[in-house]
């Protein structure tokens, strides 16, 4: 079977030999461990606190913003950071880049979880399905995927935004569609190991129905490594989502994501080189984040 | 095991491996003008150039002539027209209606053949005739504009042709300077195939193609024989290159990887004059509009959404932002031009006045008048797109528009210009922001605004139509005494002015990055350029 | 293990034919007539017939695509909408140029990858393990085309060491492997570099650290073997799984360079694309994208056979 990995996503096989919490059902004193074992470790907390704050400051933009983030201003185009009433300066058109971060979180952030989110429910429950029910099934739902994967995922996605045209759902759709053959093979291969232990067939022994055996006895011990691998997807979904943006495909102007606002701000970095890489760090602490705090999740859950 | 697994990883690798690459040895002590376009491809070459006034300036004036040229020598005083392969042109004064051009003598293409009546009846055909084995519906598509006017034509004898006009038309020279002369013979060499042709061109100008590589650059050399001595280019070789990214084109200026760069980003500017690169500006025929649509579901046909929309833009902070590389515009022409005549509405920065039009209109903030522009990411005149955009969006959008864009690349953008607002390609835009110039009365004023003038035989993109204008229109068509022109020219502009027929924004002042050893260059008031005289000084 | 290797062959074959139905529906895909899509702006009523035969758009969709399929196997991609030119003449010379950019990327990024996953690997826990470890998580999480912008500003046109842009002096017509045009590999290869080489230092860490954990390594190690004959016995099983995945990267590469590409005008896959989607070139983007996914599924073919080759043991459904 190919093992094609988009880039930037982790190997199956990296993900699987970390997240396999248990066997027979979930214990308490489990997540008991994980708990403890994340309290420690100072990284994730630190990169939790930091897309707490970046989380927060997005969803609540216009209550930690003072100033309009679509009012331009000629005088005071590419004021540099630390500039009165500007702590990030302004940008080409005379914006303050601080709202502009804020409101462009907004966009980025959503961008980064909504397609990981659709990839997860349609990708798992394909994946789930076929590993569960193996055979035909499962040659079919994974074949399909195989084509789906047969493609870098950086080319899927430009490909599919670029015949539909430019736009935010647009963007979506096309990275949503990028994602959900990954999950389905992860979850496939998750669903075929558990389908196989004691309980499940013991369940099936007493003439469970399937969809109650999937609910009480597949899911629970599925979600966590799919959960996980969805994470390590987050900060792959937002680079990817600012790279289209940055082509122009994402989300159109005065709208901006940190993807546009690198685009747009590309021509001032003579000027105001600082302002200019701003969304640029953005990114880059955004997915970082993501990406230390996703280690951290399946190191806390690794019981070996 | 181990090594044929290594020689497994070789095979891989070399099947990676670019396999057209051939070293070639460096000719020594050539001199060299590398440039830096805006177009994202090289422009066509088998004549009519594509990708606008850009893809004329460096492809389609560098390989072909026109019959008429532009004078393009000077920096003081706008370019005018010159011979070129006609050495003179008159019209009979019964019909006004037959052109009569002398061709020059000892005129040689670039594969050794000459230059003849018989060719110039050749390219004619190539446009005009759909029947001919040469007709090329590509050079057709690039050269409507010019021949829109043309009739029938005909050769009298070996050196002089005839074209007859449909109408008396007082600004058919300028047309006629829009019509270049590809090879016959090379056509027929190549297999009678344009697209061969665009890979071998052969014209009469004073560089010759030497060798094009699709999207990412053209090698012309000197003409050495060229009919003007004076325009022997000074350089031997002159590569173009596509840069439609304008920090691109920057980032290459600084770094030595060419010598002269369109349209340089306003910011860049001071970082570039720092590093000693020659910032040269000119003003020249060059407005930076929104051309309006007049469909029947547009908000553009009511005139009082118009003005606000004209009366919304802040000019003098946009001009700001282009760090002063652009000015004000309060009208197609600018302010001082012999057409610029007496508008009695004013132009200028008054988002009171145009909330109070847009309310008489019926739109206010809650219920705005929803307008989409399509507009390009880069290309010739189009200056800083997406920014210049986004400023204007936030203007409009204060007084009670509601503005959205259809971001396209600029090939893209002028062939919905060509389409015109009725066609169904261009169905859901309400303007185009389609830079434009105002070189000749056709362009400029007539092409724009008389209803007879809707594409394909004109400029009028929204299809605009007003009685009183199209009379004025064929007056000033008929009018063969310059001057007399000129007054009715003015009149016409006025009136465009009160009808606000466009949005105007902005003229641009055309800068150019050169590096610090570039010499001869001579900006012209024009669009088009030479740079025969130009060269780099090692 | 040859009955395998034709199993993984004849695999390949379906999935190749599933790419080039997504390819095919690109085109209906594209919002509006699909015929619009590939017909140029200024075309006539009987250009627009015309076209519409040529495609096949007045048949069936399966017999459109049956028709389309027999075009492209014989190499007929269709012609440009732009320019004109067949799309097979743009589109190979610049998956060349693509495939260029990435082996030179892999030059870089996987002896780099493979050196610091390994150090790491074998140092778990220690001050270089998580050094390492956040320069490979760093590599993995930057945006590369911001890192190439910032790359250009500070070696092309600050220091001017570098150029910004092009493949070259000569532009690719007449490349030459001379410092004069390999110089110009130099940024845009080293900004592709990152990811491969963040993503292949993880996985050799991880994947180094799971052996070393393994219970042969401390036999080996008890009998007293040379620590160079354990590092070998490490190597050798490690191998398979970090050839997968540098051999995966490589794959990705191809695809994943259109980006960079761009910051970098290297007249690539990546940069004809980006035109060809702002130009609506439809036939130029699915020509693209067909060559580039074949090409993937190829080097995944050869990537997992060359993996049974190295570690015959490994048994494949």
């Amino acid at each position: 079977m190919a093992m094609a990995e988009p880039a930037a996503i982790r190997t199956v096989s990296e993900v699987l030999n970390a997240g396999r919490p248990a066997r027979a059902g979930v214990s308490r004193s489990y997540w008991a461990g994980v708990r403890r074992r994340l309290a420690r470790d100072r990284v994730t907390i630190v990169c939790a606190a930091i897309l707490f704050v970046i989380l927060a400051a997005a969803i609540f933009a216009p209550y930690v913003t003072w100033a309009d983030p679509y009012k331009t201003s000629m005088i005071r185009r590419l004021l540099p950071p630390g500039s009165p009433n500007h702590i990030l300066g302004t940008d080409e058109l005379g914006r303050d880049m601080f709202t502009r971060l804020v409101y462009g979180g907004r966009i980025s952030l959503f961008t980064g979880f909504m397609p990981v989110f659709v990839a997860t429910v349609i990708g798992g429950t394909l994946g789930v399905l076929a590993g569960y029910l193996g055979g035909r099934s499962n040659m079919l739902i994974m074949r399909v995927m195989d084509v789906f994967y047969a493609f870098p995922s950086v080319l899927l996605a430009v490909a599919i935004s670029g015949a539909l045209g430019a736009g935010l759902v647009n963007g979506l759709v096309a990275m949503s569609l990028v994602f959900i053959a990954p999950v389905a093979r992860v979850s496939e291969t998750v669903a075929t190991q558990v389908r196989n232990e004691d309980f499940v067939e013991a369940a099936r022994a007493t003439g469970a129905r399937t969809w109650r055996i999937l609910i009480e006895h597949i899911l629970p011990n599925v979600l966590g490594p799919i959960l996980i691998y969805a994470s390590s997807l987050i900060s792959v979904a937002i680079v990817l989502a600012s790279g289209l943006s940055f082509l122009g495909l994402g989300v159109s102007p005065p709208n901006a994501d940190w993807g546009l606002m690198l685009n747009t701000l590309r021509q001032s970095i003579y000027v105001a080189p600082v302002n200019a890489i701003l969304p640029g760090v953005m990114i880059f602490v955004t997915s970082m984040c993501f990406n230390l705090m996703s280690d951290g999740l399946r190191a806390a859950m690794d019981v070996r | 095991m181990r090594r044929r697994t290594l020689v497994k990883a070789f095979l891989l690798a070399g099947l990676a491996t670019p396999i057209a690459y051939a070293s070639q040895p460096a000719v020594a002590a050539e001199k060299v003008l590398r440039v830096g376009m805006t177009a994202a491809d090289v422009p066509l070459t088998t004549g009519q150039a594509n990708q606008g006034g850009e893809g004329v300036r460096f492809m389609g004036l560098s390989l072909y002539d026109a019959l008429i040229l532009w004078d393009l020598s000077s920096y003081e005083k706008p370019a005018v027209l010159k011979p070129g392969l006609a050495t003179e042109w008159k019209v009979d004064d019964a019909t006004k209606k037959i052109w009569t051009f002398k061709l020059r003598e000892g005129v040689k293409f670039h594969d050794g053949s000459g230059f003849d009546a018989d060719a110039v009846v050749w390219n004619l055909d190539k446009l005009l005739k759909k029947d001919s084995a040469q007709y090329d519906p590509s050079q057709a598509a690039q050269a409507s504009q010019y021949f829109g006017g043309i009739d029938s034509y005909r050769k009298i004898d070996a050196m002089t042709v005839e074209i007859t006009t449909k109408t008396p038309d007082a600004v058919f020279p300028y047309q006629i300077s829009g019509i270049v002369y590809s090879s016959p013979k090379r056509w027929e060499e190549v297999g009678r195939n344009w697209a061969e042709f665009a890979k071998r061109p052969s014209g009469t100008g004073p560089w010759i193609l030497d060798k094009l590589v699709p999207r990412e650059r053209a090698e012309l050399l000197r003409n050495a024989n060229y009919w003007d001595p004076k325009r022997v280019p000074k350089s031997d070789r002159l590569v173009l290159m596509c840069m439609p990214d304008s920090s691109t084109r920057t980032a290459a200026l600084l770094s030595d990887q060419v010598d002269f760069i369109e349209a340089p980003p306003p910011d860049a500017v001071p970082r570039l004059k720092q590093s000693g690169m020659q910032i040269i500006t000119n003003v020249y025929p060059h407005i930076w509009p929104y051309q309006l649509s007049y469909a029947d579901d547009s908000p553009f046909k009511d005139v009082r959404v118009r003005k606000a929309a004209n009366l919304a833009i802040d000019r003098e902070g946009l001009a700001k932002f282009l760090g002063g590389l652009a000015t004000p515009a309060s009208g197609q022409v600018n302010k001082g031009h012999p057409w610029y005549g007496k508008p009695t509405f004013e132009i200028k920065y008054d988002p009171d006045a145009a909330k109070k039009l847009m309310k008489e209109a019926g739109f206010d903030e809650k219920h705005p008048a929803k307008v989409k522009f399509g507009i390009s990411t880069s290309g010739s005149g189009q200056m800083q797109p997406l920014p210049m955009n986004e400023f204007i969006q936030e203007n409009l959008n204060a007084v009670g528009f509601q503005v959205e864009f259809e971001v396209m690349e600029w090939e893209a953008l002028r062939g919905k210009r060509r389409a015109g607002a009725l066609s169904p390609e261009t169905k859901g835009l309400n303007g185009i922001n389609n830079s434009w110039a105002y070189w000749d009365p056709d362009i400029g004023i007539l092409g724009i605004s008389m209803s007879r003038l809707k594409p394909p035989a004109g400029y009028n993109w929204g299809a605009f139509t007003d009685p009183e204008i199209d009379a004025l229109g064929e007056k000033a068509k008929t009018t063969f005494d310059p001057k007399a022109q000129d007054e009715v020219l003015a009149e016409i502009h006025g009136k465009l002015v009160d009808k606000a027929v466009w949005i105007w924004v902005v003229h641009d002042l055309n800068p150019r990055g050169l590096g610090p050893k570039v010499k001869g260059f001579v900006q012209a008031q024009s669009w088009y350029q030479d740079l025969t005289p130009v060269w780099v000084d090692k | 293990m040859l009955s395998y290797i034709l199993r993984r062959i004849a695999y390949a074959l379906p999935i190749t034919l599933g790419v080039t139905i997504i390819c095919f529906s690109l085109i209906h895909l594209a919002p509006g007539d699909p015929l619009s899509a590939v017909l140029p702006d200024n075309a006539g009523p009987d250009m627009r017939e015309q076209i519409k035969i040529a495609y096949g758009f007045d048949k069936p969709l399966p017999v459109q695509y049956l028709l389309w399929l027999k075009n492209v196997a014989t190499g007929d991609f269709g012609l440009s909408i732009q320019s004109r030119r067949p799309v097979v003449s743009e589109v190979l010379p610049a998956a060349c140029n693509t495939a260029y950019l990435a082996l030179a990327a892999v030059l870089i990024g996987f002896p780099f990858g493979i050196l610091m996953g390994a150090v790491a690997g074998y140092t778990v826990g220690g001050w270089i393990d998580r050094a390492v470890t956040s320069v490979a998580v760093t590599g993995v999480s930057v945006p590369h085309y911001w890192l190439g912008m910032v790359l250009v500003v500070i070696f092309a046109v600050n220091l001017g060491a570098l150029p910004a842009m092009g493949m070259g002096p000569g532009g690719q017509s007449s490349y030459a492997f001379d410092w004069a045009h390999l110089r110009h590999l130099v940024l845009p290869a080293i900004t592709l570099a990152v990811i491969p080489a963040g993503i292949i230092a993880r996985s050799v860490r991880a994947t180094v650290a799971d052996i070393r954990r393994r219970d042969f390594v401390g036999t080996l190690q008890a009998k007293g073997i040379g620590e160079g004959r354990v590092l070998y016995h490490v190597a050798k099983n490690a191998g398979p799984t970090i050839l997968a995945v540098a051999g995966l990267q490589f794959a990705q590469l191809l695809g994943g360079s259109i980006l960079v590409e761009t910051v970098f005008s290297w007249p690539g896959t990546g940069f004809l694309l980006n035109t060809a989607i702002f130009t609506r070139d439809l036939p130029i983007l699915q020509g693209t994208i067909l060559v580039l996914s074949i090409f993937f599924v190829f080097i995944n073919l050869v990537v997992d056979v060359l993996q049974t080759f190295l570690d015959p043991r490994i048994k494949r459904a």
